[in-house]
C-alpha cells in the first residue's frame, strides 16, 4: 500500500492555511512526503509534520473571514425565513412564542413582588446604624423571642451606654388607646372610626425620620397630648389648610384633646410599621408610676448606634448590664427568690430595621411581616416556571429538527459554515425570544392588578423606570441564546450527504433528552399540584375545626366605648331585639387583633416559690362564655346572681394544667406578682383557640370586668340584613353622632388566616400556569409525533389496526414519562409540605391519597392533551397519509 | 514604502529560481538549497522567503501543471522579473567591486591569473 500523509496533520494544515496558496502547499508537501517515503515512510510521516508546524507563518496563515461576510444581507435572510417559518407553522410558533410569553410573565410577576418585598425600609435614614431591640428568654428550652420592653429601659440604654446614640419607643397597644379610635375634629359632632393610632417619643420621630409636610420635625411630638398626622388624614379632616395646632378629639374624651403638632408624608407601603397618628409619650402615664416601673412592658424599643459601634459586642455588654442593673433587683423586689435562674438563658438581641420586614420569625411583635422563605420560595417557583417554559422552546425546536434538516443540508453545500448556521437559528431563537418578552411584559401588565389582589400587594408596574427596556431587551436576547443554543448545535450538526439523501430520521436522536426534559416538566408541575392540595386541606381543617367556640352568627359592634355609662341600658335593649340570643361586652375575643395582655399567675401562696404561669387576664361580663358559645366542662359560669362571683374567675384547661390544679373548682388564684387579686377558680371553660393555629393554646383566665370597646352579639335568625337594620337603628337612638360599625365574628376568624389562603391561591394559580405551559409542550410534542410517525399509522391503519391500538401506541409512551414524573414529584413535595406544615401546631397529617388524587390528575391532563391529536391520527383516513411518495 | 534590499538568503533562492527555470517551485527550490548548500531548510521557510521576494517584486509567478506526486495538484512556478535580474547584477558588481579593493586578493587574483 501507498503510504499516505498523517490524516490529522494535513486536515490542520488546511484549518490553518490561506485558501489561496493551500493547493501548492500542500502540493508541495506531498511531493516531499512522496519522494521521502520511498525510504522511509515514518521518517516521512515525522518530516510531513515538521514541515506543517513550519507552515505556521504570518504570510501563509488564513486571515479571519469576517471580513469578507457581508453580515446585513445575512441577517437579512435569516430573519426572512425565521419569519416564513414562524407563519408556516402557525400551531408549533403560537404555542412556542404563547408558552414563553407565559412563562416570561410569571416569572416578571414575581420579581416584581421579590423586589416590592426587598424594598422594605430602605429609606429610613441611618437605617444601617438603626436597630430594634428584641428580647430572647429561655424558658426551659423553650425560646420565646419578643420586642415588649418597660417604659424607663430605653432611656437607661441611651443614659448607660455612650455608644447608644438616641433610643426611642412606641406603644401599639390597643389596651392603652393604640389602634383603632373615634375621632373628630374639636368643632365637630361627628365621630368617624380611624385606625393606625400608636404612641411614640419624640426621639423615636426623629430617628424614623419620615419627611414632614408642615410643623417642625424636633418640636411636633415635645408637647404633651400633642398628635402627628399623615398627610391623607390632614387632607381628609382639614382639607387645604395647615392643621398644626388644630384640635383633635378622640372617643368623645373632651378631657383629652390633641393638639396637631405635624403633618408627615404617607408612611410608604414598604415599611415595616404603618400609622397614621402618632400620639407622643410626652408628660403621657397610663397609671401612677407605669413610666419609672420595671414591671410592665408595653412599649418597642428601637436604637441608633453610633457609628463604627459592633451591635454583636454592645449586645452582649448590653445584657449583663441591663439584667443586673435593673431586672433582677426589681424581680428580688418583688420576692421573687428564684429570679436568677428565671433569667438565665434571657439576653437581648439588636434587630436591623432593614431586616424587620422579611426577617421576624419567630419574633412575637403583632405586627404583619413578610418572610424571606416565601421570598426564596417565590423565586424558586418562577425559576422552575421559566425553565419549563425554556424547555418547552428547546424541546419544539429540535423535534422539529427533520423539518429543518433539508434546509440545512442545502446551505451547507452553498457553503455555509456551522458558524454561520448557529448563527441563524440563535438569531431564529433570539427573535422568538423576543417577542416572548414583548408579549409576556404585556400579559404581566395585564395581571398585575389580579396579581395584587393574590399576593395582597399594591405594586405597579415600573413603566417609568430607566432600566426596565435595557433590562428586558438583555434578558431576552441571553434567554433567547441559551433556549437556543442546543438546538442551533443539534440542527448545525447534520451532515449534508445524509439529510440530503433523507437519511436523518425525525430527530429521533435525542428523543431520551425530550423525555428527560417532558419528566422535568411534569414533575414541577405535579409538585406544585400536591403542593396546592395540601394547602387547600390544612386550610380546610382550619377553618372546619373545631375552635372552641362558637364563630358563626356572631356580631361584633365595634366603638361602643364612646356610649360610656349607657351602654348597660344599650345591651339592655340590644337583647330584647328579635334574633338576638345573648350579648356580651368585652374586648377580649378568641380571634387575632383584639384585646391581649399578659399576665403571670401563680396558685395562692406560691408567689415567692413558684415560677410564674403566663397566661391572658380577660375582664369579661356574665353573658360572655353564653355568647361565645364556649363549653364549661368543669364548675359552672358566672351567674348575675352570686355577687361573689365578681371575685370569682374561669380558666381554661391549659391554664389549670399550667398550674398543675387537679381539682381547680374552688382553688384560689392570684395574678400581679404583689398578689393583689386573689380569685376563686368557680369553673373550667375547654380550651379554645384564641390565636393562630400556628401556635400553641395558651392560659387563660376570665373574670368579671369592664372592657368596654366591643359588644358580640349571638343571634338566631335567617333574616341578617333585617336585623342589621334593627341594631342600626337602636345605635342611632343611642349615639346619633357616630356611624355604626360591626363586623362578624367568622369573617375576623377568617382574616387570622388570609395569609395562608393568600399562599394557597397563589400556589393554585401558579401550579395551573405550570400545568398549562407543561401542557403546551405536550401537545406540541404530541401533534409532532403523530406528523411523524404518520406513514406508520396509515400503514397500520391499512393492515387493520384498531382506533384503540393507534391510540395506545402514541399515547403510552407519554403516559410513562408522567408516571415517571409523578415518582420523582412524590418525594419531593412530600418533605417540602412536611416543612410547611411544622409551621402549625395544629396540622393535617399527609396521607397517600393526596399523591394519588395529583397522579391522576397529572396522568389524565396529560391524556387529555395527547389523546386529540392521538384521535385525529387514528380516525385519519389512511390513504391521505400514504398516496404520496 | 516596499523594501527593496535583497538579503543573502534571499540572494540564493532568487538565485536558484533563476538556475532552477521551469521547475522553479517552492519544494524544488528547497531540495536544490539543501543539494547546493548542504544546510536544511523547511519548504514552509522558502516559500515564506519566495512569496517575499514576489512581494518586493523580484519574483513573478503561475499556477503549473499538476503530476501525480502531488497528489494531483498544481505547482506554482517562480520567475525572476527584469527587476530581479537587475538587482542581482548589481549585488554581484557591487560584491566584485568589494572583492577588487581587498588587496590580499589582487595578489592571489593576480597570480593565477
Amino acid at each position: 500500500m501507498k503510504p499516505v500523509p498523517p490524516r490529522f496533520a494535513e486536515r490542520f494544515l488546511l484549518r490553518c492555511l490561506r485558501e489561496d496558496i493551500a493547493e501548492e502547499v500542500v502540493g508541495d508537501l506531498t511531493e516531499k512526503f512522496d519522494s521521502m517515503s520511498k525510504e522511509s515512510p515514518f521518517k516521512a510521516k515525522i518530516n510531513y509534520c515538521f514541515q506543517v508546524i513550519n507552515y505556521l507563518r504570518p504570510f501563509a496563515i488564513r486571515k479571519s473571514k469576517s471580513s469578507y461576510t457581508n453580515h446585513y444581507a445575512m441577517f437579512q435572510n435569516y430573519f426572512k425565513i425565521a419569519w416564513r417559518n414562524l407563519s408556516n407553522q402557525k400551531m408549533y410558533s403560537s404555542i412556542k412564542i404563547g408558552g414563553f410569553a407565559l412563562g416570561i410573565a410569571a416569572c416578571l410577576l414575581i420579581a416584581l413582588f421579590i423586589r416590592d418585598e426587598l424594598s422594605y425600609d430602605l429609606k429610613i435614614p441611618n437605617g444601617d446604624r438603626l436597630y430594634r431591640v428584641v428580647g430572647v428568654s429561655n424558658n426551659n428550652g423553650e425560646i420565646r423571642k419578643d420586642v415588649w420592653f418597660q417604659p424607663p429601659f430605653a432611656n437607661a440604654l441611651k443614659e448607660d451606654y455612650s455608644e447608644v446614640e438616641s433610643a426611642g419607643r412606641i406603644n401599639p397597644v390597643e389596651l392603652f388607646g393604640a389602634g383603632g379610635n373615634e375621632i373628630r375634629r374639636a368643632d365637630q359632632d361627628q365621630n368617624t372610626f380611624e385606625e393606625g393610632f400608636i404612641y411614640a417619643d419624640q426621639e423615636w420621630f426623629d430617628m424614623i425620620g419620615i419627611p414632614m409636610v408642615y410643623g417642625n420635625r424636633a418640636r411636633a411630638l415635645a408637647v404633651p397630648n400633642s398628635i402627628v398626622i399623615s398627610k391623607r388624614m390632614s387632607d381628609k379632616y382639614f382639607p387645604n389648610e395647615n392643621p398644626i395646632g388644630k384640635i383633635l378629639i378622640t372617643n368623645n374624651n373632651e378631657d383629652r384633646p390633641f393638639t396637631i403638632g405635624g403633618v408627615i408624608e404617607d408612611i410608604p407601603a414598604t415599611s415595616h410599621i404603618h400609622f397614621d397618628f402618632l400620639m407622643t409619650m410626652t408628660g403621657r402615664e397610663f397609671w401612677p408610676g407605669e413610666q419609672t416601673s420595671w414591671g410592665s412592658s408595653n412599649y418597642h424599643t428601637y436604637i441608633l448606634l453610633r457609628p463604627g459601634i459592633d451591635p454583636i459586642e454592645l449586645e452582649k455588654k448590653m445584657t449583663k448590664g441591663v439584667i443586673e442593673k435593673y431586672i433582677l433587683p426589681d424581680l428580688l423586689k418583688d420576692g421573687l427568690v428564684n429570679a436568677r435562674e428565671v433569667l438565665k438563658g434571657a439576653r437581648l438581641e439588636f434587630q436591623p430595621v432593614r431586616d424587620i420586614h422579611l426577617r421576624s420569625e419567630g419574633i412575637h411583635d403583632r405586627l404583619t411581616h413578610g418572610d424571606i422563605r416565601f421570598v426564596w420560595l417565590f423565586g424558586a417557583v418562577a425559576g422552575f416556571i421559566l425553565i419549563i417554559a425554556c424547555i418547552n422552546f428547546i424541546n419544539l425546536s429540535t423535534a422539529r429538527s427533520a423539518n429543518r434538516a433539508k434546509e440545512v443540508g442545502l446551505r451547507k453545500v452553498v457553503g455555509s459554515f456551522r458558524s454561520n448556521l448557529i448563527n441563524q437559528f440563535l438569531t431564529e431563537s433570539v427573535l422568538f425570544s423576543l417577542l416572548s418578552f414583548v408579549l409576556g411584559i404585556l400579559l404581566a401588565w395585564l395581571l398585575l392588578p389580579y396579581f395584587n389582589f393574590l399576593a395582597a400587594k399594591s405594586m405597579i408596574f415600573p413603566w417609568k423606570e430607566w432600566w426596565l427596556v435595557p433590562l428586558m431587551i438583555s434578558a431576552a436576547i441571553s434567554i433567547g441564546c441559551i433556549a437556543g443554543l442546543y438546538p442551533a448545535l443539534y440542527l448545525s450538526g447534520f451532515k449534508p450527504i445524509q439529510v440530503l439523501k433523507g437519511s436523518v430520521s425525525a430527530g429521533s436522536k435525542s428523543s431520551t433528552l425530550r423525555s428527560g426534559l417532558v419528566v422535568f416538566q411534569f414533575t414541577t408541575s405535579i409538585v406544585l399540584i400536591i403542593s396546592t392540595f395540601i394547602i387547600d386541606r390544612q386550610m380546610g381543617y382550619i377553618l372546619n375545626k373545631k375552635v372552641g367556640f362558637e364563630k358563626d352568627q356572631v356580631m361584633l359592634l365595634q366603638g361602643v366605648n364612646t356610649l360610656g355609662e349607657k351602654i348597660i341600658p344599650f345591651k339592655e335593649e340590644l337583647v330584647r331585639l328579635p334574633g338576638v340570643e345573648s350579648a356580651s361586652i368585652s374586648d377580649y375575643l378568641p380571634v387575632t387583633g383584639s384585646k391581649r395582655n399578659g399576665n403571670p399567675f401563680w396558685q395562692e401562696g406560691k408567689t415567692k416559690t413558684e415560677k410564674a404561669v403566663g397566661g391572658q387576664f380577660w375582664r369579661v361580663d356574665h353573658d360572655y362564655v353564653k355568647t361565645m358559645g364556649m363549653k364549661i366542662v368543669d364548675g359552672r359560669d358566672f351567674s348575675i346572681e352570686i355577687r361573689s362571683d365578681s371575685q370569682a374567675c374561669i380558666i381554661n384547661q391549659t391554664l389549670a394544667r399550667k398550674l398543675g390544679l387537679k381539682n381547680p373548682i374552688g382553688e384560689r388564684i392570684t395574678n400581679g406578682s404583689s398578689g393583689s387579686r386573689i380569685m376563686e377558680v368557680i369553673g373550667v371553660v375547654e380550651d379554645f383557640h384564641f390565636e393562630s393555629m400556628k401556635e400553641n393554646i395558651g392560659g387563660v383566665c376570665l373574670a368579671i370586668g369592664r372592657s368596654p370597646s366591643v359588644l358580640s352579639v349571638k343571634v338566631s335568625t335567617t333574616d341578617m340584613p333585617q336585623l342589621v337594620t334593627s341594631v342600626s337603628a337602636l345605635w342611632k337612638d343611642f349615639s346619633p353622632n357616630q356611624p355604626i360599625r360591626y363586623t362578624f365574628l367568622d369573617d375576623r376568624f377568617a382574616m387570622m388566616y388570609a395569609d395562608v389562603q393568600r399562599m394557597g391561591r397563589i400556589f393554585t394559580s401558579f401550579a395551573v400556569l405550570a400545568i398549562i405551559v407543561a401542557c403546551l409542550g405536550l401537545f406540541a410534542l404530541s401533534a409532532f409525533m403523530v406528523e411523524q410517525r404518520n406513514k406508520e399509522i396509515s400503514i397500520r391503519l391499512v393492515l387493520g389496526a384498531s382506533v384503540k391500538s393507534i391510540f395506545n401506541l402514541l399515547t403510552l409512551n407519554f403516559v410513562l414519562l408522567v408516571l415517571v414524573s409523578l415518582l420523582i414529584a412524590m418525594p419531593i413535595s412530600w418533605y417540602m409540605m412536611q416543612t410547611w406544615l411544622e409551621d402549625f401546631v395544629y396540622r393535617i397529617e399527609i396521607t397517600w391519597d393526596v399523591f394519588v388524587l395529583a397522579g391522576l390528575m397529572a396522568v389524565f391532563i396529560a391524556i387529555l392533551t395527547i389523546s386529540y391529536q392521538s384521535i385525529r391520527a387514528a380516525l385519519t383516513n389512511p390513504a391521505t397519509g400514504l398516496r404520496s411518495e | 514604502m516596499k523594501e527593496t534590499r535583497l538579503g543573502e538568503f534571499e540572494e540564493v533562492i532568487l538565485l536558484l529560481v533563476g538556475i532552477l527555470g521551469e521547475e522553479a517551485y517552492a519544494f524544488k527550490i528547497a531540495e536544490e538549497f539543501e543539494s547546493q548548500t548542504g544546510r536544511s531548510i523547511s519548504i514552509g521557510a522558502t516559500h515564506s522567503t519566495l512569496s517575499r521576494l514576489e512581494d518586493k517584486g523580484f519574483l513573478d509567478s503561475k499556477m503549473g501543471a499538476s503530476t501525480a506526486q502531488r497528489g494531483g495538484r498544481r505547482k506554482r512556478i517562480y520567475t525572476i522579473t527584469a527587476i530581479g535580474k537587475r538587482v542581482l547584477a548589481a549585488s554581484r558588481d557591487f560584491k566584485v567591486a568589494l572583492w577588487k579593493q581587498y588587496p590580499a586578493f589582487q595578489i592571489r587574483f593576480q597570480i593565477t591569473n
